[in-house]
């Protein structure tokens, strides 16, 4: 929960998000827009991290607001060779060993896919966002949100295989004071391969 | 159609032969084309594994050049950054080492970039939902063409687009595969829906037709990328190709055939010739002898045929014998070896047909014997039969070359190429020859002929004429008394030809009633009333009136129509006499024909008994003349009849061979006195002392005696004067009809009565 603005009237909204099949999707970025404009943001910095451990990023999706600070540090024996090529943030943490702490700044909203040149099997994703109201949903496909502004709300939903251009799809809802639980249901595409079986 | 057995043999051979072998080159053809075909579906269904393998082959092949294009950090850098030209040239720097046909990128978004050749963006476009579905391997269309397309998923980490790579499936390709087959198929990547027939749908090889004739295929549908039109690989081996391989067996079959053919065609027509060479040499002979050669064939085997031959030459020999031995029966006489009457005939028709042909005369004489009767007669047959082989020999002796034939009976002929001037010296000759004794069986015998001469053709130009002639010449030189020849004249041809009217007529004229008897009466010179009638025959012809019995009496005896006629007229004269008083009598002539052709005695014995009449009141007239050919039935005859009380007359007393000695070989009755003895008996004493002697020497013998031909009354004075019991003649009346005669009667006796 980035942002906890209390208006006199606020909203508590639940988001569910399942699979054209009722599976509920898990790591799926929900980002609200009361009024099609962001959620301001707190002001300051905040420091998020991705880990680099048994091979694999952790965790898979990380939502960080614009202007986070992001470290990957190294809990392998190996090294490794984190990168992206996204147009929200171009990086590259060359060769790099245990216990060695890199940071990246990510000042520009986007989903930004990780990966490590050496292993290719190693995949997360950082989603930069630019609105208060941005999280993820759990193993149960849910996500909550308080304090949103009553009135009409623009939301996007991010997935890394969401099957939609960006892997996004826009929504729009209109809540009234009080509790309110949305469903959103989307189609995935099947995960990439990653052993690259070819 | 074939008639000759050599032809029937001959095709019936080369027939089965053709037939045996057409089967064996149809078995041989099924079981190769079968065996072909086989090999051909097993080698296709091979091949289609090979390309099976093929097709994995260069899937990994350009799979792996995907994956490490699609690997390459650097590649990926430029993919997920939009350097574009980068992007590009690392494609296209792969595509150039690993000989790659297309290669180009779906980006995530769909974008097509890579592209050497622009043309194929759309089909590239349309790869994405596919590409989307994670699809990387099968075949798509691009640009009209089946490709093998490979795609690989870019991870820039995340995935950005696809390393495609297409391998062109086009005849390179399929030449590769085409080589790795045992046999020469033809293979190719079409369309799905270029492949219709039903016949290779099914995944199996199939007969299907194609522009160059049948062939066997085999349909394998390949995996396709994008869910478009599939592909299919189609496998072909034309059935002409395979059969090719067999085509020199196929040739060498034909070639054994058609020398194997040849060969039995002309062994089998030697053959036949040998069997039907001997047949045809035996219908040849057949044939001949049917038209009456003489033949024997050749016996060159020892087989059927042989033995056939054999047999036929044994029965024409045997025929050839009997013809003989007929022909001389049939054509010789037996007596005296001499050729018959048949024979002659045909020896004169061909004769005649020579003479005519050369324009030469011919001259044919008929020879008849004098008195051979009496010969036979007297002497014996076996002497009368020795005596004809004798003048046979002695004529064949006398005429040279010329033919000579014995007719039958004592009749000869002789046929010769000659002038009549020969012809006179020929008759001459021969009638020299005769008239030498001739001694059989220890007797010498007199012996004389007379022959008839006729000269073809002026005498006639057939040979039934020409023998007629001579017969008639014959007949001429007999009547100019014996010994002699005559030569034919036409005059006695016509002389011939009234006597046949006249024989013809006589037949009808009995039947047709044309014959009439007329009575004469004989007077009792003593008392001057009627003893007795002459019955006379008289013969009212149609046309030519009264004919002379003179003239048709003796044909009636030479036809013997004198048997009827005289049966008739002692019916007529009986049936007549019953109408008279009892002590006349009536008197019929009888000719010796009669007593010969036998019977006389029955038919007398008949009308007597039919009419009633007593047997005394009938005279039986004869004349000397039977007594020349007189015979010991004919005596026992008239004995017979005389028996029954029938008179006897001798009639003509005293004219031709008149013999005292016939008055002692038969009790006549009465004997009538000629009247040319009686004519005489105006003239001199000469003739009245013969009569005087006949009388007296029948009234010595007990006979009556008959005055013929009385006409005037100084004969009839003379006569009397003479001794002779009765009379005949004009004076007393001529010849009336039946109802004059009882009128005679009736005026005669009351005229006697009254004197």
């Amino acid at each position: 929960m980035l942002a906890c603005a209390s208006p006199a009237f606020a909203a508590e909204v639940s988001v569910e998000v399942r699979t054209q099949s009722g599976a509920p999707v898990r790591d799926a970025v929900v980002s609200l827009y009361p009024g099609g404009r962001p959620a301001p943001l707190p002001a300051g910095r905040r420091s998020y991290e991705i880990a680099q451990r048994n091979i694999q990023f952790s965790p898979f999706v990380q939502v960080v607001p614009v202007g986070s600070i992001v470290a990957f540090p190294n809990f392998d024996a190996v090294r490794h060779h984190v990168y992206s090529f996204s147009a929200a943030k171009r990086f590259e943490l060359k060769l790099y060993a245990k216990e060695q702490n890199r940071t990246v700044l990510f000042d520009r909203p986007g989903a930004v896919p990780l990966g490590c040149n050496i292993h290719d099997n190693m995949s997360a994703f950082i989603k930069v966002t630019d609105t208060a109201f941005s999280a993820k949903t759990d193993a149960n496909g849910r996500v909550s949100f308080a304090g949103v502004p009553p009135g009409m709300t623009v939301a996007r939903v991010w997935h890394p295989y969401l099957r939609a251009p960006g892997n996004e799809v826009e929504l729009r809802w209109t809540f009234g004071a009080g509790r309110a639980a949305e469903q959103v249901r989307v189609a995935l595409r099947p995960p990439p391969p990653r052993a690259a079986a070819y | 159609m074939f008639r000759a057995i050599r032809t029937r043999l001959a095709v019936l051979y080369a027939g089965l032969f053709a037939v045996a072998l057409g089967l064996v080159a149809l078995t041989l053809y099924f079981v190769v084309h079968a065996t072909v075909e086989r090999q051909v579906r097993s080698e296709l269904v091979a091949s289609a594994t090979v390309f099976d393998r093929l097709w994995k082959a260069r899937s990994h092949e350009l799979g792996n050049a995907a994956a490490v294009l699609s690997r390459d950090f650097g590649f990926r850098a430029a993919v997920a950054t939009g350097d574009r030209r980068t992007a590009e040239s690392a494609l296209d720097n792969l595509r150039a080492r690993l000989g790659i046909d297309v290669a180009f990128i779906v980006g995530v978004d769909g974008k097509v970039t890579g592209l050497a050749d622009p043309k194929l963006s759309g089909d590239a476009a349309r790869l994405w939902p596919a590409l989307d579905q994670g699809e990387t391997r099968g075949v798509a269309t691009l640009g009209g063409v089946p490709r093998q397309l490979v795609a690989a998923p870019v991870m820039a980490p995340a995935l950005t687009g696809w390393v495609v790579f297409a391998s062109n499936l086009d005849q390179r390709q399929m030449h590769a595969l085409e080589n790795l087959s045992a046999i020469p198929i033809e293979a190719s990547v079409l369309p799905a829906s270029r492949v219709e027939d039903p016949a290779v749908r099914g995944g199996a090889p199939g007969r299907v037709t194609t522009p160059e004739g049948p062939a066997v295929a085999l349909a394998r549908p390949l995996p396709s990328l994008g869910g478009g039109e599939g592909a299919v690989l189609l496998l072909r081996y034309p059935v002409a190709r395979a059969m090719a391989a067999y085509l020199p067996l196929q040739l060498a079959m034909a070639l054994t055939g058609l020398v194997g053919l040849i060969l039995l065609i002309a062994a089998s027509w030697r053959l036949s010739l040998t069997i039907t060479r001997p047949i045809s040499a035996l219908d040849e002979a057949a044939r001949r002898m049917e038209q009456g050669e003489t033949v024997a064939v050749a016996v060159a085997t020892d087989d059927e045929i042989g033995r056939l031959a054999r047999s036929f030459n044994a029965m024409a020999a045997g025929i050839a014998e009997r013809e003989r031995r007929i022909s001389q029966l049939a054509f010789n006489d037996s007596l005296t070896g001499l050729p018959n009457r048949a024979f002659f005939r045909r020896h004169l028709d061909i004769e005649l047909a020579q003479a005519a042909h050369r324009r030469r005369t011919l001259v044919l004489l008929s020879l008849d014997l004098d008195n051979f009767k009496a010969v036979n007669d007297t002497l014996g047959h076996p002497t009368g039969d020795a005596l004809l082989c004798a003048v046979g020999a002695r004529l064949k002796a006398g005429v040279g070359e010329a033919l000579v034939a014995r007719l039958g009976g004592d009749e000869f002929t002789i046929v010769a190429a000659a002038e009549a001037a020969d012809a006179g010296r020929m008759a001459q000759r021969l009638l020299a020859a005769l008239s030498e004794p001739v001694e059989v069986d220890g007797q010498v015998l007199d012996v004389a002929a007379s022959i008839g001469v006729a000269i073809a053709p002026q005498d006639g130009a057939d040979s039934d004429t020409l023998l007629k002639n001579a017969d008639l010449a014959l007949y001429q030189a007999k009547e100019a008394g014996r010994g002699t020849y005559r030569f034919f004249e036409a005059r006695m041809n016509a002389e011939a030809q009234a006597r046949r009217t006249l024989e013809t007529d006589l037949r009808r004229a009995l039947a047709a009633g044309e014959l009439e008897l007329h009575y004469q009466p004989l007077i009792a010179l003593g008392t001057g009333r009627i003893a007795s009638f002459e019955a006379l025959l008289r013969w009212n012809h149609p046309t030519r009136g009264l004919v002379s019995p003179l003239e048709f009496i003796p044909v009636a005896e030479e036809t013997g129509l004198i048997v009827p006629i005289g049966e008739w007229v002692v019916q007529e004269a009986c049936r007549a006499a019953r109408a008279w008083p009892e002590e006349v009598r009536v008197a019929v002539n009888v000719s010796s024909v009669q007593f010969r052709r036998g019977g006389l005695g029955a038919t007398i014995l008949q009308a007597l008994a039919a009419s009633g009449l007593e047997p005394r009141r009938l005279e039986v007239e004869i004349t000397e003349s039977l007594f020349l050919e007189t015979s010991d039935t004919t005596l026992a005859t008239l004995h017979s009849l005389r028996e029954m009380g029938v008179k006897i007359a001798l009639d003509d007393f005293g004219t031709g061979y008149s013999s005292l000695s016939y008055l002692q070989s038969f009790p006549f009755d009465k004997i009538k006195i000629d009247r040319s003895f009686v004519e005489r008996l105006d003239g001199g004493p000469g003739a009245g002392a013969i009569v005087q002697a006949i009388i007296a020497l029948a009234a010595a013998l007990g006979m009556e005696t008959t005055a013929e031909g009385i006409e005037t009354e100084a004969q009839r004075a003379a006569v009397q004067r003479l001794g002779c019991t009765l009379g005949q003649g004009f004076l007393f009346s001529r010849p009336v009809h039946a109802a004059a005669a009882l009128a005679l009667l009736g005026a005669g006796q009351r005229e006697s009565r009254a004197a």
